[in-house]
């Protein structure tokens, strides 16, 4: 009897899950980004495209190691990823379809795969934050940071993802023994914080004299005390080196049915492009679409000339943090 | 020699296939890539990962096992005032999953990160491993062996070693082997304060760099030490079942004056272990505003159902190949066990993404199902449930099984009428170890749960992956209050054996 009761206890949470798998969908998501995020905007295109959309949400490189593993007989017909890296992996095992012309065209190059196997949605630029009343000289290039001068001024955070993938950035632009040497350098010179956000705070309070960051910390913290509170700027390297690395977040396509095009489409819509710079205050890629803020236009970012595919290569990136003693 | 019963062997013979699945996907890639992957483990970089990761499986272990037996001496053997309380307190880090104590560490010192950290942490989350095996253990040993030493002139050091020790030295052995495979495997908490070791190198070659040929061959390195830790464990436990014998009086030892430091002494160890996690953990709670409580109320009966349901389908595996290598043992059943425990300090990405492999390209049908999911608890955590469930097992006399085939019972009668009702606490406890561990899994829950089924741990992840702590908070407290419930569970089961102990 009791046995009998054990089996029962075990076996009906056993139905109650399987109830919740197998849906014939139209459309299964693999998103990167978070549901607090992309949510939302999926209500949205379910209700506009009358299709049934099912999301896969874990982190973005889980996903693109998911993928890799599933293959060719993956279920998933889009794969939505908060880094390029995680899409140049994917695009690499040749997984993705490609993106239709029309679709590509949308966004500007060097903001997409160059071989158009995904296309960019949304872009965050690393920028300089600098207290004006201490640093009255800019730096020209990321490498200027080298200087003597600098010790003891400059935060980075060497355990944030989007400082990591400006490091894979400068190693692919200058090569890793440049880029040791600039880590080394970072050794001397910055003070090291764990987030941006607290780098940031730092320059705000007057501690830190500048910090590398995303631009859409500044962003969010204007918004909320004001723009006019703040008392740091912002500025972008002239030598359109890594230090101004735009990372995007993009989307690729697994399975090109017509639902795979219409989401990816509904990305890059105005809808789409508004809810992202809105939600998150990241760059909109699509041409004529304003940002949120009054951003520097991306267009006036002298950017890097890199294939934001080829940031696939983090673990060789951590190995130079770690052996210049950052982390 | 006796047949096993069919059920036992073919149970056993299933779950040893599937813990295969891991270590033949590892070979697949190793295949696929070797000279890319002799030229990984030749780099000096390898060297200073396995020096890195020994040091801290011995030394987490030995600091484990320093800390349970302590804990289990106390509140078994000694007068200990408040010993029931001390006990709940030495089980409770077992709530808690260990990247939410290296969490709730991080937030109150910041700089605290690399090797004491990671030490630190992971010998709080393990002891308990230690603690329950331990006071289960002390509670059957030979009481009267030790008065007689006593009374010899022996002082109360030399009775513990001499004769204490013996008698629970397999309880302490098997229960550290655990520790030390959690340790290899162990990754959240080891991420979060930035300790190098295999595990983090092999997350890193996954998530970095996509590059599963390093991966793997990392991974079969972290095999092959799990392989020289089970030999060392089965070479030096001892006679793992000792019949205990029926001591007579068993009395608590006086420690006198001590007694008060002792307490003074536990008290601190449980509010390390779990004091100040809590406490950071309120104070995460403090700042949260507008808190969906019916969405928790989903987040709770999901992950209930999820580990309820891995927990009995483990507690039937770990069954089966118990009855099997213990009352019907033969090369086959020690090979079975042994391979059961061979995957287990593999870290949970590498079985879950080996499942992903599996499950995409040859079994698509139940891919992304609750089954591929408990496959995967089950690779995962049989072990776990194997000692628990495997002491009591043996602990059944022969005799009695006897008696009963000879009163007319058929051999599988005998066992379900006889052995399992007298080792029923011990497969309970055995269930109740693996659903608390199901619960706080998240890598392996991540990758092969069915798409949209959330759980406690993968919402708590969601929130920490933003980095809004405030609303972490209240999913941690969830975790833990619900992994609290079977981790009380093997608790009231100690504490019942120590109240018999007066």
């Amino acid at each position: 009897m009791k046995l009998r009761g054990a089996l029962v206890l075990t076996l009906l949470p056993i139905l109650l899950l399987s109830g919740c798998s197998a849906e014939d969908n139209a459309l299964l998501v693999y998103s990167g980004r978070s549901e607090a995020l992309l949510g939302p905007l999926v209500e949205k295109f379910e209700q506009e495209s009358g299709l049934d959309v099912e999301v896969r949400y874990a982190g973005s490189a889980e996903l693109a190691a998911q993928l890799l593993e599933e293959g060719e007989n993956s279920p998933a017909d889009v794969f939505l990823a908060q880094d390029a890296g995680a899409l140049g992996a994917a695009a690499k095992a040749g997984l993705l379809t490609g993106i239709p012309d029309e679709i590509y065209s949308l966004v500007p190059s060097g903001y997409s795969a160059a071989d158009q196997s995904w296309v960019g949605v949304s872009g965050r630029a690393r920028v300089l934050v600098y207290d004006p009343g201490k640093v009255s000289e800019l730096p020209v290039s990321i490498f200027d940071l080298e200087d003597a001068s600098w010790q003891g001024r400059i935060g980075i955070a060497p355990t944030n993802a989007s400082f990591q993938a400006f490091v894979t950035a400068m190693r692919i632009l200058n090569g890793d023994a440049r880029t040791l040497a600039w880590l080394e350098a970072m050794k001397v010179n910055a003070v090291i914080y764990e987030k941006n956000g607290a780098i940031l705070e730092a320059v705000e309070a007057g501690q830190l004299d500048a910090g590398l960051i995303n631009h859409y910390y500044w962003y969010a913290r204007a918004k909320d005390v004001g723009q006019a509170q703040m008392n740091s700027r912002l500025a972008q390297f002239q030598a359109a080196d890594a230090g101004n690395l735009v990372n995007v977040a993009g989307v690729g396509i697994l399975n090109s049915t017509d639902a795979a095009e219409q989401f990816v489409s509904f990305l890059l819509s105005e809808t789409g492009q508004q809810y992202f710079a809105q939600e998150t205050r990241e760059y909109p890629l699509v041409e004529g679409i304003s940002p949120a803020d009054e951003l520097t236009p991306l267009a006036d970012i002298p950017t890097p000339a890199i294939d934001l595919s080829d940031l696939d290569t983090l673990a060789e990136t951590l190995e130079l943090i770690r052996q210049a003693g950052l982390i | 020699m006796k047949r096993p019963p069919i059920a036992a062997v073919a149970l056993g013979l299933l779950a040893a296939l599937a813990s295969l699945i891991p270590i033949g996907y590892l070979l697949l890639r190793l295949f696929e890539g070797f000279e890319a992957a002799l030229a990984e483990l030749a780099r000096a970089r390898t060297l200073e990962l396995l020096l890195n990761t020994i040091g801290l499986t011995v030394s987490v272990s030995l600091t484990a096992l320093a800390i349970g037996a302590v804990q289990a001496w106390l509140t078994v053997r000694t007068n200990l005032p408040l010993a029931p309380v001390f006990a709940v307190l030495a089980t409770l880090p077992l709530a808690i999953p260990s990247y939410v104590l290296a969490l709730g560490y991080l937030s109150v010192f910041p700089s605290f990160s690399g090797f004491w950290a990671a030490w630190f942490t992971l010998s709080l989350a393990t002891s308990p491993y230690v603690f329950l095996a331990l006071s289960a253990a002390l509670i059957s040993s030979n009481f009267a062996a030790e008065e007689v030493a006593r009374s010899l002139g022996k002082n109360r050091w030399q009775v513990i070693q001499s004769v204490t020790w013996p008698q629970v030295r397999p309880a302490a052995f098997a229960s550290v082997l655990l520790v030390a495979l959690y340790t290899l495997s162990e990754f959240g908490a080891i991420a979060i304060l930035r300790f190098d070791t295999f595990t983090r190198a092999i997350y890193n070659a996954y998530r970095g760099s996509f590059d599963r040929t390093s991966a793997a061959a990392l991974a079969l390195v972290l095999v092959a030490l799990t392989l020289v830790v089970i030999y060392f464990e089965r070479r030096y436990r001892g006679d793992r079942w000792q019949a205990p014998t029926a001591a007579g009086r068993k009395r608590r030892i006086d420690l006198g004056r001590a007694r008060i430091l002792a307490a003074f002494g536990l008290g601190i160890i449980g509010l390390f272990g779990a004091g100040v996690p809590l406490v950071s953990l309120i104070g995460w709670s403090v700042n949260q505003t507008g808190f969906d409580l019916l969405r928790l109320g989903e987040l709770v009966a999901s992950s209930l159902a999820v580990a309820i349901a891995a927990g009995v389908v483990i507690g039937i595996f770990a069954l089966a190949i118990s009855v099997w290598n213990l009352r019907y043992s033969s090369r086959l059943s020690g090979a079975v066990d042994l391979t059961a425990w061979a995957a287990h300090a593999l870290p949970a990405v590498v079985v879950a993404l080996a499942l992903v492999y599996f499950g995409a390209n040859l079994v698509p049908g139940i891919y992304q199902s609750i089954w591929l999911l408990l496959l995967g608890y089950l690779i995962l955590f049989l072990p776990n449930a194997l000692g628990l469930v495997g002491t009591p097992i043996a602990l059944v006399p022969r005799s009695i099984e006897e008696v009963a085939r000879s009163q007319g019972l058929s051999k599988n009668a005998a066992l379900t009428k006889v052995v399992l009702p007298i080792a029923l606490p011990g497969i309970l406890a055995g269930v109740a170890l693996a659903s608390l561990t199901v619960l706080k899994e998240l890598p392996a829950t991540l990758l092969l749960r069915p798409n949209e089924l959330d759980t406690l741990a993968t919402e708590l992840w969601q929130a920490t992956e933003v980095l809004a702590y405030s609303q972490a908070a209240p999913y941690a407290l969830a975790l833990i209050i619900i992994a609290g419930v079977p981790a009380l569970a093997l608790n009231a089961q100690a504490r019942k054996l120590i109240s018999e102990v007066s």
